[in-house]
């Protein structure tokens, strides 16, 4: 493999050299008015030599030589530039590889020709061409699968990650539900009771009630918490129920359209409840009262989430709350898109994978 | 009889409504259990948590639910950590008599709790004045709502004391203002929302409770 990385090592640097002064060029002038100039000048040389060749005695037909020359010169850059049409890397090293071999085969076979043929000596170079290449192709090839089975692992780790990352929340969600929430419910009752007792001895009484109400603004806090994780009527009716219930406290006309046969992935789930959530809250602070109309769709393991107001449009995409929706969204390899010309309203739209 | 699984509270209350001559019959840990122990001892009234074993959702509200179903003339108090429009509700549907929906944390407003469990075991409502304001204050806010848009700042409170199910007496001790100035403000609001009106609290409080739950869709 020595050769084979040496080769993609000096072809690597011819690629980081040229690929500036060739997209200059690209940009200066255009490619077929510069292969015109270039065909012009060879046809004139060569008419010209031929003419000095006629004049001078038309001795042995050297000129051919000379044509050999300029259509090497001619094919050159042509098929470099060809073989940079490929994208950027490795497919764009192979091809400058596989174009200059192709080249040079042609060459010596044409050379040896010229030459007036005899024993066929371009077999060995033109072999020799050959095994170069197909040793740089296979030497990078390893590294591509190696690559393209790191994509899969990565995409499926991530996954698990954001699932385990979901589950968590949802898991401490329900622990503060029980836990700490319980506690402080308890232990506000017990201060309740305590301050009954009290009755005749007010100022005591006054200390517990204020004890009772730092318990229950403790558990009003911990409450819009686990709210912010996700609400309990997500994790308990799912998506569409939520929507509902979030298109029902919407101060906006909401109109709920819904296809969903199964509940989603958690992270699915939670990541559509805050899109209509925060489209919602959107609509009804930039377009009051204007009509809403949410779509949710299910089909091949893709969820597509929609929700469209008849508001002034001109929504701020860059906006943090759209934003941090997207960033939520494609999180899940989803894609967020929205869509808000001035005067015709504003289409959010959703697309998150559930597989 | 309660249906709660978390020991510490379920104790908790059974002491206090002891304490208050307010007998507990049964105690369940599950919907389940609920449901036996409503189909067992005939209690007057259920207290229920939503949140019960096995799935820790809302298993709650669909036991509550069902047992209405059996016995539409079991009194359901049902508490819950969350105020959630939605479990109102369904909640709701099942008859507006003998009802409730309170955050759990009242709990440790004795005499208001209690209050609550007497009302709703005698057939009258009980709603969270969270969940009531939470249903007044975001419907009331868009500009197509003009028939509660429409109401005075104190009208509204009123109205929302109104859906919790307190009395005229009650609503005037809490707003510290006269009862005759509480009944004004109850007729204007009648008016205001083209309802009809009726002699006694609980057809109005019934009124009030038909218009929250004819603005959730569903």
């Amino acid at each position: 493999m020595g050769l084979a990385e040496i080769m993609e090592r000096g072809l690597w640097l011819l690629e980081q050299a040229t690929t500036e002064p060739m997209a200059r060029e690209r940009n200066v002038r255009s490619g077929s008015a510069v292969l015109a100039a270039q065909l012009t000048l060879s046809a004139t040389v060569a008419l010209a030599v031929t003419i000095i060749w006629a004049a001078t005695g038309m001795g042995y037909f050297w000129p051919m030589w000379v044509w050999f020359g300029l259509a090497l010169a001619l094919a050159l850059p042509a098929g470099i530039h060809s073989a940079w049409a490929e994208p950027r890397g490795r497919l764009r090293r192979l091809a400058v590889h596989r174009t200059l071999s192709m080249i040079f085969s042609v060459s010596v076979v044409v050379i040896w020709a010229l030459a007036g043929g005899g024993f066929f000596w371009p077999v060995f170079p033109i072999l020799g061409l050959g095994l170069a290449f197909v040793a740089h192709a296979a030497a990078g090839s390893p590294h591509q699968r190696d690559l393209a089975g790191r994509v899969d692992e990565l995409t499926r780790t991530r996954r698990g990650a954001l699932d385990v990352q979901a589950a968590e929340l949802r898991r401490i969600e329900r622990d503060l539900h029980d836990g700490a929430q319980a506690r402080l419910v308890a232990l506000s009752m017990q201060l309740g009771r305590a301050e009954e007792r009290l009755e005749d001895q007010p100022e005591a009484a006054a200390l517990v009630r204020r004890a009772r109400e730092e318990a229950s603004a403790a558990i009003a806090e911990l409450r819009d918490l686990a709210r912010g994780i996700a609400p309990p009527v997500l994790a308990d009716r799912g998506l569409v129920a939520a929507v509902e219930a979030l298109a029902a406290r919407s101060p906006s006309p909401v109109n709920v359209s819904a296809e969903v046969a199964h509940r989603g992935p958690p992270m699915v789930e939670t990541a559509a409840y805050f899109v209509v959530a925060e489209s919602l809250t959107n609509a009804a602070k930039h377009a009051p009262g204007a009509p809403v109309d949410i779509a949710i769709q299910e089909s091949d393991a893709t969820l597509v989430v929609e929700v469209a107001d008849e508001g002034p449009g001109g929504a701020d995409p860059a906006g943090s709350g759209l934003t941090g929706l997207r960033q939520r969204v494609e999180a899940l390899d989803g894609a967020l898109s929205v869509s808000s010309p001035v005067g015709r309203g504003t289409l959010v739209r959703a697309v998150l994978p559930c597989a | 009889m309660i249906a709660e699984d978390q020991a510490l509270l379920r104790e908790g209350i059974v002491a206090l409504l002891q304490e208050h001559g307010i007998e507990v019959v049964a105690q369940a840990e599950d919907g389940a259990g609920l449901l036996r122990v409503v189909a067992g001892h005939k209690p007057d009234l259920a207290i229920v948590d939503v949140r019960l074993p096995p799935t820790f959702t809302d298993e709650g509200i669909r036991a509550a639910l069902e047992a209405r179903r059996r016995r539409p003339d079991l009194a359901v108090l049902v508490l819950s950590q969350y105020v959630e429009p939605v479990y109102t509700g369904e909640l709701l549907s099942t008859g507006e008599s003998g009802v409730g929906y309170l955050l759990k944390e009242r709990v440790s407003e004795v005499r208001a709790f209690l209050d609550a469990v007497e009302r709703v075991a005698a057939g009258g409502t009980a709603l969270d004045r969270e969940v009531v304001a939470s249903l007044v204050r975001e419907r009331g806010r868009g500009d197509s709502d003009g028939e509660l848009a429409s109401l005075t700042n104190r009208e509204r409170e009123v109205l929302e004391l109104i859906a919790q199910g307190r009395t005229n007496a009650a609503i005037a001790r809490e707003l510290v203002i006269t009862l005759g100035a509480v009944e004004k403000h109850i007729s204007n609001i009648f008016t205001k929302l083209d309802l009809p009106t009726g002699d006694d609290d609980h057809r109005r409080v019934l009124a009030v409770l038909a218009y929250l739950r004819a603005m959730q869709p569903g």
